[in-house]
Protein backbone atom coordinates (compact mmCIF):
# COMPACT_ATOMS: atom_id res chain seq x y z
CA UNK A 1 0.00 0.00 0.00
CA UNK A 2 1.65 3.50 -1.11
CA UNK A 3 1.52 5.73 1.73
CA UNK A 4 -0.09 9.31 0.48
CA UNK A 5 2.90 12.27 0.44
CA UNK A 6 1.63 14.61 2.93
CA UNK A 7 3.31 17.89 2.76
CA UNK A 8 4.38 19.53 5.95
CA UNK A 9 3.16 22.93 6.95
CA UNK A 10 5.32 25.86 6.12
CA UNK A 11 6.92 26.58 9.19
CA UNK A 12 8.09 23.06 9.78
CA UNK A 13 9.60 22.73 6.18
CA UNK A 14 11.45 25.93 7.08
CA UNK A 15 12.73 24.79 10.60
CA UNK A 16 14.43 21.92 8.61
CA UNK A 17 16.81 24.24 6.96
CA UNK A 18 15.64 23.76 4.05
CA UNK A 19 16.77 26.54 1.72
CA UNK A 20 15.92 27.08 -2.16
CA UNK A 21 17.96 25.37 -4.15
CA UNK A 22 20.55 26.77 -5.79
CA UNK A 23 21.27 26.18 -9.56
CA UNK A 24 24.50 26.19 -11.07
CA UNK A 25 24.78 29.57 -12.59
CA UNK A 26 27.24 28.23 -15.78
CA UNK A 27 24.49 25.63 -16.16
CA UNK A 28 22.12 28.16 -16.90
CA UNK A 29 24.44 30.28 -18.70
CA UNK A 30 24.47 27.47 -21.52
CA UNK A 31 27.85 27.15 -23.17
CA UNK A 32 29.61 29.89 -20.74
CA UNK A 33 33.36 28.71 -21.15
CA UNK A 34 34.82 30.28 -18.11
CA UNK A 35 37.60 31.79 -18.76
CA UNK A 36 40.44 33.25 -16.66
CA UNK A 37 40.83 36.26 -17.87
CA UNK A 38 37.29 37.03 -16.62
CA UNK A 39 38.98 38.09 -12.95
CA UNK A 40 35.50 40.11 -12.59
CA UNK A 41 33.59 36.93 -12.71
CA UNK A 42 35.87 34.93 -10.82
CA UNK A 43 35.76 37.38 -8.29
CA UNK A 44 32.34 36.16 -7.28
CA UNK A 45 33.61 32.74 -6.29
CA UNK A 46 36.29 33.75 -4.08
CA UNK A 47 35.99 34.83 -0.85
CA UNK A 48 37.46 38.23 0.49
CA UNK A 49 40.45 36.59 1.61
CA UNK A 50 40.74 34.96 -1.75
CA UNK A 51 40.08 31.32 -0.75
CA UNK A 52 38.01 29.33 -3.16
CA UNK A 53 34.38 28.90 -2.51
CA UNK A 54 33.43 25.85 -1.92
CA UNK A 55 30.53 24.44 -4.25
CA UNK A 56 27.93 23.96 -1.69
CA UNK A 57 27.52 27.06 -0.86
CA UNK A 58 27.64 28.67 -4.03
CA UNK A 59 25.65 26.20 -5.85
CA UNK A 60 28.15 25.54 -8.70
CA UNK A 61 27.80 21.84 -10.19
CA UNK A 62 30.61 19.85 -9.67
CA UNK A 63 31.80 19.67 -13.62
CA UNK A 64 31.77 23.88 -13.66
CA UNK A 65 33.26 23.75 -10.15
CA UNK A 66 36.27 22.30 -11.60
CA UNK A 67 36.39 24.19 -14.58
CA UNK A 68 36.07 27.38 -12.34
CA UNK A 69 38.92 26.39 -10.11
CA UNK A 70 41.36 25.83 -12.86
CA UNK A 71 40.56 29.31 -14.16
CA UNK A 72 40.97 30.93 -10.91
CA UNK A 73 44.16 29.37 -10.58
CA UNK A 74 45.49 30.54 -13.54
CA UNK A 75 43.96 34.40 -12.58
CA UNK A 76 46.09 33.40 -9.49
CA UNK A 77 49.29 32.72 -11.06
CA UNK A 78 48.54 36.02 -13.30
CA UNK A 79 48.10 37.76 -10.60
CA UNK A 80 44.48 38.42 -11.90
CA UNK A 81 43.25 37.64 -8.54
CA UNK A 82 45.14 37.37 -4.99
CA UNK A 83 46.16 33.98 -3.35
CA UNK A 84 45.85 35.58 0.19
CA UNK A 85 44.35 39.03 -0.39
CA UNK A 86 45.72 41.62 1.79
CA UNK A 87 42.26 43.18 3.09
CA UNK A 88 43.05 41.23 6.75
CA UNK A 89 46.32 43.88 7.27
CA UNK B 1 53.41 14.13 -43.39
CA UNK B 2 52.92 17.80 -41.86
CA UNK B 3 52.86 18.39 -38.09
CA UNK B 4 49.48 19.46 -36.80
CA UNK B 5 48.89 23.18 -35.97
CA UNK B 6 47.16 24.14 -32.92
CA UNK B 7 45.64 27.11 -31.83
CA UNK B 8 47.39 28.75 -28.17
CA UNK B 9 47.27 31.81 -26.58
CA UNK B 10 49.84 33.11 -24.00
CA UNK B 11 49.55 35.48 -21.85
CA UNK B 12 52.56 37.31 -20.23
CA UNK B 13 53.63 40.49 -17.82
CA UNK B 14 56.07 42.84 -19.06
CA UNK B 15 57.84 44.79 -16.88
CA UNK B 16 55.04 48.33 -16.85
CA UNK B 17 58.25 50.51 -15.33
CA UNK B 18 59.52 50.20 -18.99
CA UNK B 19 58.74 52.75 -21.49
CA UNK B 20 56.23 52.16 -24.23
CA UNK B 21 59.02 51.65 -27.56
CA UNK B 22 60.47 49.11 -24.99
CA UNK B 23 57.26 47.30 -24.27
CA UNK B 24 56.79 46.88 -27.82
CA UNK B 25 59.89 45.61 -28.23
CA UNK B 26 59.31 42.89 -26.08
CA UNK B 27 56.11 42.31 -27.59
CA UNK B 28 57.98 42.03 -30.88
CA UNK B 29 60.37 39.63 -30.31
CA UNK B 30 57.33 37.18 -28.97
CA UNK B 31 55.57 37.58 -32.36
CA UNK B 32 58.85 37.26 -34.21
CA UNK B 33 59.20 34.12 -32.48
CA UNK B 34 56.63 32.71 -33.17
CA UNK B 35 56.33 33.33 -36.78
CA UNK B 36 60.02 32.08 -37.64
CA UNK B 37 59.03 28.80 -36.09
CA UNK B 38 56.51 28.29 -38.12
CA UNK B 39 52.86 29.83 -36.57
CA UNK B 40 51.45 32.72 -36.94
CA UNK B 41 49.76 34.94 -34.62
CA UNK B 42 46.19 35.64 -34.95
CA UNK B 43 45.20 38.08 -32.68
CA UNK B 44 47.40 40.64 -30.18
CA UNK B 45 45.78 42.34 -27.37
CA UNK B 46 47.10 44.66 -25.48
CA UNK B 47 45.55 44.94 -22.13
CA UNK B 48 47.98 47.49 -20.65
CA UNK B 49 49.00 48.70 -17.54
CA UNK B 50 47.19 46.94 -14.75
CA UNK B 51 47.79 46.65 -11.07
CA UNK B 52 48.73 43.04 -9.85
CA UNK B 53 46.85 41.23 -7.31
CA UNK B 54 50.11 40.76 -5.57
CA UNK B 55 53.46 41.80 -6.10
CA UNK B 56 55.85 40.23 -8.56
CA UNK B 57 59.40 40.83 -8.04
CA UNK B 58 58.49 43.55 -5.69
CA UNK B 59 56.92 45.65 -8.74
CA UNK B 60 52.82 46.31 -8.12
CA UNK B 61 52.17 46.80 -12.04
CA UNK B 62 52.33 45.24 -14.92
CA UNK B 63 51.31 45.78 -18.72
CA UNK B 64 49.82 42.61 -19.86
CA UNK B 65 49.78 41.33 -23.62
CA UNK B 66 47.68 38.19 -24.76
CA UNK B 67 48.80 36.84 -27.75
CA UNK B 68 46.64 33.99 -29.73
CA UNK B 69 48.25 31.69 -32.32
CA UNK B 70 48.46 28.66 -34.45
CA UNK B 71 51.67 26.83 -35.01
CA UNK B 72 53.08 23.60 -34.23
CA UNK B 73 54.06 22.36 -30.77
CA UNK B 74 57.59 23.35 -31.51
CA UNK B 75 56.82 26.78 -30.67
CA UNK B 76 56.03 26.04 -27.27
CA UNK B 77 59.34 25.34 -25.86
CA UNK B 78 61.00 27.62 -27.39
CA UNK B 79 58.70 30.32 -26.54
CA UNK B 80 58.86 29.01 -22.75
CA UNK B 81 62.61 29.24 -22.85
CA UNK B 82 62.54 32.95 -24.16
CA UNK B 83 60.07 34.02 -21.64
CA UNK B 84 62.61 32.79 -18.89
CA UNK B 85 65.72 34.40 -20.17
CA UNK B 86 64.04 37.39 -20.81
CA UNK B 87 64.50 39.62 -17.35
CA UNK B 88 61.71 41.82 -18.75
CA UNK B 89 59.19 39.30 -18.58
CA UNK B 90 57.27 38.92 -14.86
CA UNK B 91 55.12 35.94 -15.82
CA UNK B 92 53.87 34.49 -18.82
CA UNK B 93 51.20 31.75 -19.15
CA UNK B 94 50.80 29.48 -21.92
CA UNK B 95 47.71 27.64 -23.19
CA UNK B 96 46.37 25.08 -25.62
CA UNK B 97 43.03 26.68 -26.66
CA UNK B 98 40.53 23.39 -26.94
CA UNK B 99 37.38 22.78 -28.62
CA UNK B 100 35.18 24.30 -26.31
CA UNK B 101 37.09 27.32 -25.79
CA UNK B 102 37.75 28.10 -29.51
CA UNK B 103 33.67 27.84 -29.77
CA UNK B 104 33.82 30.13 -27.16
CA UNK B 105 35.92 32.33 -28.91
CA UNK B 106 34.09 31.92 -32.31
CA UNK B 107 30.78 33.11 -30.52
CA UNK B 108 31.98 36.30 -28.57
CA UNK B 109 33.47 37.47 -32.25
CA UNK B 110 30.63 36.89 -33.70
CA UNK B 111 28.36 39.06 -31.10
CA UNK B 112 31.56 41.46 -31.18
CA UNK B 113 31.32 41.55 -35.35
CA UNK B 114 27.58 41.76 -35.25
CA UNK B 115 27.54 44.79 -33.13
CA UNK B 116 30.47 46.83 -34.98
CA UNK B 117 28.29 46.25 -37.78
CA UNK B 118 24.91 47.22 -35.98
CA UNK B 119 27.50 50.58 -34.86
CA UNK B 120 28.85 51.06 -38.09
CA UNK B 121 25.35 51.22 -39.69
CA UNK B 122 24.39 53.56 -37.27
CA UNK B 123 27.00 55.70 -37.75
CA UNK B 124 26.17 55.70 -41.43
CA UNK B 125 23.09 56.94 -41.19
CA UNK B 126 23.78 59.63 -38.50
CA UNK B 127 26.72 61.23 -40.59
CA UNK B 128 24.79 62.87 -43.11
CA UNK B 129 22.47 64.38 -40.09
CA UNK B 130 25.14 65.67 -38.25
CA UNK B 131 26.91 68.91 -39.93
CA UNK B 132 23.55 70.00 -39.87
CA UNK B 133 22.94 69.59 -36.21
CA UNK B 134 22.54 72.91 -34.27
CA UNK B 135 25.43 73.03 -31.26
CA UNK B 136 23.06 72.21 -28.01
CA UNK B 137 24.28 75.04 -25.91
CA UNK B 138 24.40 78.39 -27.00
CA UNK B 139 26.48 80.66 -25.09
CA UNK B 140 25.16 83.73 -23.44
CA UNK B 141 25.97 86.19 -21.64
CA UNK B 142 25.62 85.31 -18.08
CA UNK B 143 24.12 87.95 -15.99
CA UNK B 144 26.27 90.25 -12.99
CA UNK B 145 24.15 90.91 -10.51
CA UNK B 146 24.42 94.14 -9.11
Amino acid sequence: MTVPYIRKPRRERDSQAMRKKRTCRFCDAKDLYIDYKDEKRLQRFVSEQGKIIPKRITGTCAKHQRQLVTAIKRARHLALLPFVSDTIR
Amino acid sequence: MQAAHRTYETTFIVNASLDDPQIDSVIGRVQDLITKNGGTVTMLNKWGRKRLAYSINKKTTGFYVNVEFEGPGTVIAQLERAYELDELVLRHLTLVLDKRALAARKATQAAQAAQAALAAAAQAAEVPAAPAREPLFTEQPTEKKG
